[in-house]
């Protein structure tokens, strides 16, 4: 059996109420193509990409419509066949603005065929497979949305020995993961292996939460014959063990510096999705135009996970499940932890939607935010060894700067301070607005010296 | 009467004090440090709020930039005309007089007036409410009315009243903090002298932005028509052109989208905004 | 040895000179607003206060005792001292710009702080010799330091923890200043 225990607990978590049973033994199902596809070009971390394609243009399924804009960003595909009726600005999941591209499905789903699969990945050289990662547009798909090109080939100063691969969907609600990992097992581990030549590392861990036993001997199956050191690392559930930062800390007992990436310590952490997706490009050269989703919540007249194309609106997810069996007060992109309140269903899916959640009024308690009690309750939660509390003190009181020395730049943003906090406080949205202010002052200091 | 002691006793004080001093004499001519004295001077015709608004640290910052020539005399706005003549006058530098500029906050979407789009409960700040969704109000330009400017304000010149935010223009000193603070960027520096505004920043096409607020500019073009070249358009949003002064009230009274106001006295009717001395307009 | 080990506890906590002899609350109150401003005025206090101990024991033993005028003390004690600032300050400016950067404003707050003259009378009062006088005010200077540093979190707490209107500021100050005034009491006979 290649299991390994957790080596390290981790510092701070917290234990919420799961409700993965809701959407957990539904198959994935791919959703027919909707009226009309709407694809963001910002889906990423780093530079949105810039549109090639304009009004009245036919695209193919798969064909590049966005290019990517500099080191940190990715290429943007079509979903599939169709007119683009508009090139225009569009809202992302957190309200701001971004180039969209909307494209009418002409329903014949005309592949473009733009990358040749690679079937013999192992001889085609390193270039030729970072290439094809780049042009399949894969960014990660955990919800960073890190570009895989620029994680999987790491400066020459940065020794990577493990590569870990993220399975751990520690939010509540989500399946997405686990479905990926039961039902694609043995293309995970195939895409695992590319990414292990590439890296060029022997230690791989498969980190998965004791939550998810089918999803692990799915996983076990699928490595039985893997040579080296290849095993799956069983995480306690708790959260947030799926934060890459704690995840490398549970596999591995390493510590990622302040302001630090895991390459500082030898780790690539890469997100189930990711690996298939990195297969599905290598081999089969399909670009990165599909996810899978997990609509849920107990609103939700059917929960599934659904396998929808990038660029589906949450009206169409929504309907495709059934709609609302009674009112939902909140609509959330992604999991109740980490995931973005969204005000309607007009926003799209993205590369890295893993989830949209409907809350009924029950599940939606009104707080009123009361003063810190200094309970200390959030110290204890911190999985970074932060102290909330204090950070979020001064941040109130406008003191940036103060908060800069707490390291509020560490902060995780996973919410579990405030999951704890039983003054109400709305600590992670202090802190988000913090760091904003915080990497502002950074860049503005920047441009004057 | 002996006058011994007390010759010995002012002899000591004075002679402690006498060396001291030649050492301080010394020390201050053998080891001083060369300083630009114009700074000492420009410093005492600085204002001293300290309120950053020119972009330097503080008055003393500020000073010694002046000095150094690293920027120009016309930055203090607290300071107004009168400490830009001084400025100008101690550095030889010419004075382009400028009439003193106040914020003015465009926008009239108040809690009746706009639309909400979702129920937000979170921190009380405009940035943290733009972090949500892009904002708690259907108009994606207006203010959001959570006091992030206000709470900024060094002089409290900024009130929120109604989920809306109105800064005082007799007491603005023109620090532009509350354009800094501001996540909309709606708020704007107008001449003190001028009191027609156009009171909007939503740039969205007449039946988006009419369906989010009951006072927003659609983009009729009617000031423009009735008022002339005081107002101009950028794209689907009427702005003041405050170069020219508006006097007639038929722009105000036409506007379908009521959205051009008169806060305080008429207008002038001087084409070019007066140096200083312009009657103030009163905050009505 | 015991003995001044015994005078450095006394000088912080016993005897501190901010909370229990009343001495230096000016700029006890005058900076204790911010953390980094408090530390710096720290650096400038136990600079000031070793030295002047040490030119104040000079003037009185080499020049007042002989003289015969021990009760000209306070007078020459300012003078002396004034200057004596005032001379560090530019000296610092010329050679070491950079301690000069850090602690330059503070050195005039102190010219005539009631502190550092404090520790200047005492010396002779007690009939220290150079070497105790010299680290009688070293002492001293840490005691105030140490109340600083205490008060000035105190106070940078106090101000997140929104008072009440009539409370803020400087009021609410000056009671945790006695409160912390009385907590130190409890130190009190533990040396002489």
């Amino acid at each position: 059996m290649r299991t390994t225990q957790a080596l390290f607990k981790l510092r701070g978590s917290i234990h919420p109420e799961y409700f993965k049973g809701l959407a957990r033994d539904k198959d994935i199902v791919a959703m027919p193509l909707p009226k009309q596809l709407c694809v963001s070009m910002a889906q990423h971390l780093g530079a949105p990409a810039k549109p090639i394609v304009s009004k009245g243009d036919h695209v193919l399924k798969g064909q590049r419509i966005g290019e990517a804009a500099g080191f940190i960003s990715a290429h943007v595909h079509a979903p599939t066949s169709g007119t683009v009726t508009a090139v225009e600005d569009g809202p992302t999941v957190t309200g701001t603005l971004a180039l969209r591209v909307v494209i009418e499905p002409d329903g014949q789903d005309t592949p473009a065929n733009a990358l040749p699969p690679i079937k013999d990945w192992t001889t085609a050289g390193r270039d030729t497979i970072l290439a094809r990662i780049a042009d399949a547009g894969i960014a990660g798909m955990g919800g960073a949305g890190f570009p895989t090109r620029v994680k999987l080939s790491p400066p020459p100063d940065k020794p990577i020995d493990t590569l870990i691969i993220n399975g751990a969907e520690c939010e509540p609600y989500l399946t997405a993961d686990h479905r990926v990992m039961l039902e694609r097992a043995e293309q995970i581990w195939q895409g695992c292996e590319i990414m292990r030549s590439l890296l060029g590392v022997k230690t791989v861990r498969i980190a998965i939460e004791n939550n998810k036993p089918e999803a692990i001997k799915a996983m076990q199956t699928a490595i039985a014959k893997a040579d080296g050191d290849v095993a799956i690392c069983i995480l306690k559930t708790e959260y947030p063990q799926g934060a890459e930062k704690q995840q490398i800390f549970a596999t591995t007992g390493r510590e990622v510096p302040s302001g630090g990436l895991p390459m500082d310590v030898g780790c690539v952490v890469e997100n189930v999705g990711t690996t298939y997706a990195v297969w599905d490009a290598v081999v089969n050269g399909n670009p990165l135009i599909e996810r899978v989703t997990t609509v849920t919540g107990h609103p939700v007249a059917e929960p599934r996970n659904v396998l929808a194309r990038i660029g589906t609106s949450y009206a169409d997810l929504l309907a495709f499940c059934g709609g609302l069996t009674c009112d939902a007060v909140k609509i959330v992109s992604g999991g109740p932890m980490m995931g973005i309140a969204q005000s309607n269903l007009e926003t799209t899916t993205t590369k890295t939607t893993s989830g949209l959640l409907f809350l009924e009024a029950s599940r939606v308690p009104e707080y009123t935010s009361m003063p810190c009690i200094s309970c200390g309750r959030c110290v204890v939660a911190c999985p970074m060894d932060l102290l909330p509390a204090e950070l979020s003190n001064r941040i109130e009181a406008g003191d940036y700067d103060a908060a800069e020395s707490l390291n509020i730049l560490d902060c995780i943003e996973c919410g579990c301070c405030a999951f704890i906090c039983p003054a109400h406080r709305p600590l992670v949205q202090h802190f988000k607005m913090g760091k904003s202010r915080v990497i502002l002052k950074r860049r503005q200091a920047q441009t004057k010296s | 009467m002996d006058w011994m002691p007390v010759l010995i006793t002012s002899g000591t004080i004075g002679g402690v004090g006498l060396a001291c001093g030649s050492a301080l004499a010394l020390a201050a001519k053998f080891l001083s440090v060369p300083e630009d004295p114009k700074i000492a001077e420009l410093e005492g015709i600085l204002p001293g709020v300290n309120c950053g608004g020119c972009g330097f640290a503080g008055c003393a910052d500020y000073a010694k930039a002046i000095a150094s020539g690293a920027a120009s005399v016309d930055l203090c706005a607290p300071g107004g005309p009168d400490v830009l003549k001084k400025l100008a006058a101690a550095t030889g530098q010419e004075a382009t007089a400028t009439e003193k500029q106040v914020a003015m906050v465009l926008c009239q979407g108040n809690e009746h007036r706009a639309v909400h789009k979702h129920i937000y409960n979170g921190v009380a700040d405009c940035n943290a409410a733009a972090m949500v969704a892009g904002g708690d109000m259907l108009c994606t330009y207006g203010c959001l009315g959570y006091g992030s400017c206000a709470f900024v304000c060094p002089v409290g010149a900024i009130a929120i009243k109604e989920n809306l935010a109105t800064i005082h223009p007799e007491l603005c000193i023109g620090c532009k903090a509350c354009i800094k603070a501001c996540p909309r960027g709606i708020i704007r520096m107008v001449p003190e002298s001028r009191s027609v505004h156009v009171l909007c920043s939503s740039k969205d096409k007449g039946p988006v932005a009419k369906k989010a607020c009951q006072v927003a500019c659609i983009g009729c073009k009617m000031c423009v028509k009735l008022g002339g070249e005081a107002f101009e358009m950028d794209g689907f949003l009427a702005k003041r052109n405050y170069a020219i002064p508006a006097t007639s009230d038929t722009a105000i009274e036409k506007c379908p989208g009521k959205c051009i106001v008169k806060i305080g006295a008429s207008e002038a009717t001087t084409q070019t905004a007066p140096a200083d001395g312009a009657p103030s307009g009163s905050h009505a | 040895m015991a003995e001044y080990i015994l005078l450095l506890i006394s000088a912080i906590l016993v005897n501190n000179f901010v909370l229990t002899r009343f001495l230096g609350i000016c700029p006890f109150l005058g900076v204790s607003k911010k953390l980094s401003t408090a530390l710096g005025m720290c650096g400038a206090v136990i600079f000031v206060m070793t030295s002047g101990s040490a030119v104040t024991w000079a003037v009185q033993h080499k020049i007042l005792n002989p003289l015969g005028l021990g009760y000209l003390q306070t007078i020459a004690f300012i003078l002396v001292i004034a200057a004596f600032v005032q001379l560090v300050d530019i000296i610092m400016k010329k050679f070491l710009p950079a301690l000069h950067g850090a602690l330059g404003i503070y050195l005039p707050l102190i010219t005539t702080n009631c502190a550092v003259l404090g520790v200047a009378v005492l010396n002779i009062q007690l009939e220290y010799s150079l070497l105790k006088a010299v680290f009688f005010g070293f002492a001293a200077s840490l005691g105030f330091s140490l109340a600083l540093v205490i008060f000035t979190g105190l106070r940078e707490k106090i101000d997140r923890a929104n008072p009440p209107r009539a409370f803020q500021g400087v009021a609410i100050g000056l009671i945790t200043a006695g409160l912390l005034s009385l907590a130190f009491m409890g130190f009190a006979n533990m040396v002489k």
